[in-house]
């Protein structure tokens, strides 16, 4: 060992840190995600040979679960916090981006941003109260929350009660109609997954695994756990928040009874669970995989209650074979297939 | 220098820690010792503000920190081991210990986890306790004792000026023992200030400069290793056994 000069441990350290950087980059598979991205822009096309609104409208519903998702999962994925109240911000983000177009006609695609800052405004303030407690006492509160914001909106009559507003629609001709909220949506969904893994593989990530796992060792390992959380919450109202403003334009109204139920918030909840929480891939696979079984149940069952029942057994079994949803369980086998792995 | 004044501590009708003084000097090792149920681990939880003192004053290097949050008295300088050690699972060796690095300002919450500087400087910690090899591992995978050595790399990761370690030998082996107290004394050589809770009489008497003795709460020895040893309150606080034995 007396021959081992200082420099050279150094060097062979550095040779070893350089292989596992390199080991990691060769596992993961940016192309795929940016194939996917450049056909879906490229889709629309195909309305040149035909119509193909459904398929259009598809992507779109999918793209708009994969925002909504993705933005849970910094909360409830990676920092470990359940919220069942997020349909809160994507009814916050509706409306705010609704009722500026109802009045001032200026296209909710543009107020996106705004309607997410203003979501994750609220978010940062309802957050420094319900963050206080965690487990079942938060998830609980959040349901609360629910409660509270339907019964604001369906009382406030500046924003039409119950009944909602009715929003003007484009006058594309069918054929496109859909296409300014498709790219949205797509455009959006891909904002997102960036964020969400630009934010996992930050300090402030490594802060909200931390708390995920231990709060208290988070703390004391000179983490501000309070505001770290408090910033989650935000960040993921955000992305609800603008995938609300566009949805009302997109529906053409709003009204408290598309946005403020536990459907909504529960849909992002499943597709976390089943494309893998705290995953960047997973509320990806999660959506298409939701929406497909939704789609191919209604199409084999009908548009009764028997395919919201099929969908949820599916889920079960799903749950079964992979606990830590799709992405989380091949990942732990290391059976993940490379153009899936996305962390 | 950590100075504790009149510190108390009650839970409900219990008075777990009760007016406790003590000093923690620079660059020396301190010991808390004292039976089952004294208080001394409610004393430490209150000195890193894992628990808020019900009274009292804490003081590092006289500034008051018995009012920050607990983050907040990590970047002060002062950090802390778990009893039973608490480490991040899901998350490598290597990320348990770099999530202990100072973080300066918002900014840097945006950079990259990793830095190739952090990097270096866990893989540096890493090197001094013999753990190079595990940085990899899942924090869940480790035995026991691989944990103690990591959570005294994360300590490590902070600069601090002060250590806590809450039972640093509970559980070890006798052989892993030996290399804990092997890398207590060196860091306490390179100028690092430590305070430690043990119930292993061996280490403490080995170790410590200074020991503080507590029993129901309160204070009731304070000395060099051998004059506590010979203090008959001490032996009377237990019950003339464990002292002896390991002299």
């Amino acid at each position: 060992m007396a021959s081992l000069d200082t420099n050279d441990v150094l060097v062979a350290r550095k040779a070893y840190n350089a292989g596992l950087v390199q080991e990691v980059s060769k596992e993961r598979a940016y192309w795929f995600p940016a194939i996917v991205l450049a056909l879906l822009l490229l889709l629309p096309l195909l309305q040149f040979t035909g119509n193909y609104n459904y398929l259009i409208h598809l992507v779109l519903f999918t793209a708009s679960y994969v925002v909504m998702a993705s933005g849970w999962n910094i909360l409830g994925g990676f920092t470990g916090y359940i919220s069942l109240g997020h349909n809160v911000f994507f009814a916050v983000g509706g409306y705010f981006a609704g009722m500026i177009f109802a009045r001032y006609g200026i296209s909710t695609i543009i107020l996106a941003p705004f309607a997410g800052l203003v979501a994750g405004l609220l978010g940062y303030l309802i957050g420094q109260i319900t963050l206080r407690v965690r487990g079942p006492s938060f998830i609980i509160s959040s349901l609360a929350l629910v409660m509270i914001f339907r019964i604001l909106f369906e009382n406030w009559e500046f924003v039409g009660g119950a009944a909602g507003v009715s929003l003007k629609a484009n006058d594309l001709p069918v054929q496109w109609a859909k296409l300014p909220y498709y790219y949205a949506f797509v455009l959006m969904a891909a904002f997102s997954v960036w964020a969400a893994y630009r934010i996992k593989h930050s300090k402030f990530g490594l802060g909200l695994r931390a708390i995920s796992k231990d709060e208290i060792k988070a703390e004391s390992a000179g983490i501000n756990t309070r505001f770290y959380k408090t910033l989650a919450f935000a960040i993921s109202a955000f992305f609800v928040g603008m995938a609300g403003a566009v949805w009302g334009e997109y529906l053409t109204y709003i009204r408290p009874n598309i946005f403020l139920i536990i459907l909504v918030s529960v849909n992002m909840v499943l597709i976390c669970i089943l494309g893998g929480k705290g995953t960047i891939a997973g509320p990806v696979i999660g959506a298409v995989l939701l929406v497909a079984f939704n789609e191919f149940f209604v199409a084999t069952l009908g548009a009764s209650e028997i395919n919201i029942l099929a969908t949820g057994l599916i889920m079960m079994i799903c749950l079964m074979f992979f606990p830590l949803g799709i992405v989380g369980t091949l990942a732990r086998l290391r059976k993940l297939p490379r153009i899936l792995n996305w962390d | 220098m950590l100075e504790v004044k009149s510190l108390s501590k009650h839970f409900g009708g219990i008075q777990a820690v009760d007016k406790c003084s003590f000093v923690a000097e620079r660059g020396k090792i301190t010991a808390l010792i004292g039976p089952n149920g004294a208080g001394k681990t409610t004393a430490f939880n209150c000195i890193s503000r894992t628990m808020a003192p019900s009274a009292g004053e804490i003081r590092l290097d006289g500034r008051r920190i018995d009012t920050l949050r607990p983050y907040q008295v990590t970047a002060a300088g002062l950090s802390r081991t778990f009893q039973i050690s608490r480490n991040l699972a899901d998350m490598t060796v290597l990320e348990n210990v770099i999530c202990q690095s100072k973080i300066h300002g918002w900014r840097d919450l945006f950079r990259p986890a990793m830095s190739a500087e952090e990097i270096d400087k866990a893989f540096g910690i890493l090197e001094f306790l013999g753990i190079t090899r595990i940085a990899n591992e899942d924090g869940s995978n480790l035995s026991y004792g691989q944990k103690k050595l990591m959570d005294l790399a994360a300590l490590l990761m902070s600069d601090p000026k002060i250590i806590l370690l809450d039972e640093p030998a509970g559980g070890v082996n006798p052989t892993l023992l030996e290399e804990i107290i092997g890398h207590i004394r060196k860091l306490n050589e390179q100028g690092l200030t430590v305070l430690i809770v043990e119930h292993n009489m061996d280490l403490i008497m080995r170790l410590s400069h200074r020991v503080v003795v507590m029993a129901h709460g309160r204070v009731i020895a304070d000395g060099s290793p051998d004059e506590v040893r010979e203090n008959p309150d001490v032996l009377d606080a237990y019950l003339g056994g464990a002292l002896e034995e390991a002299a």
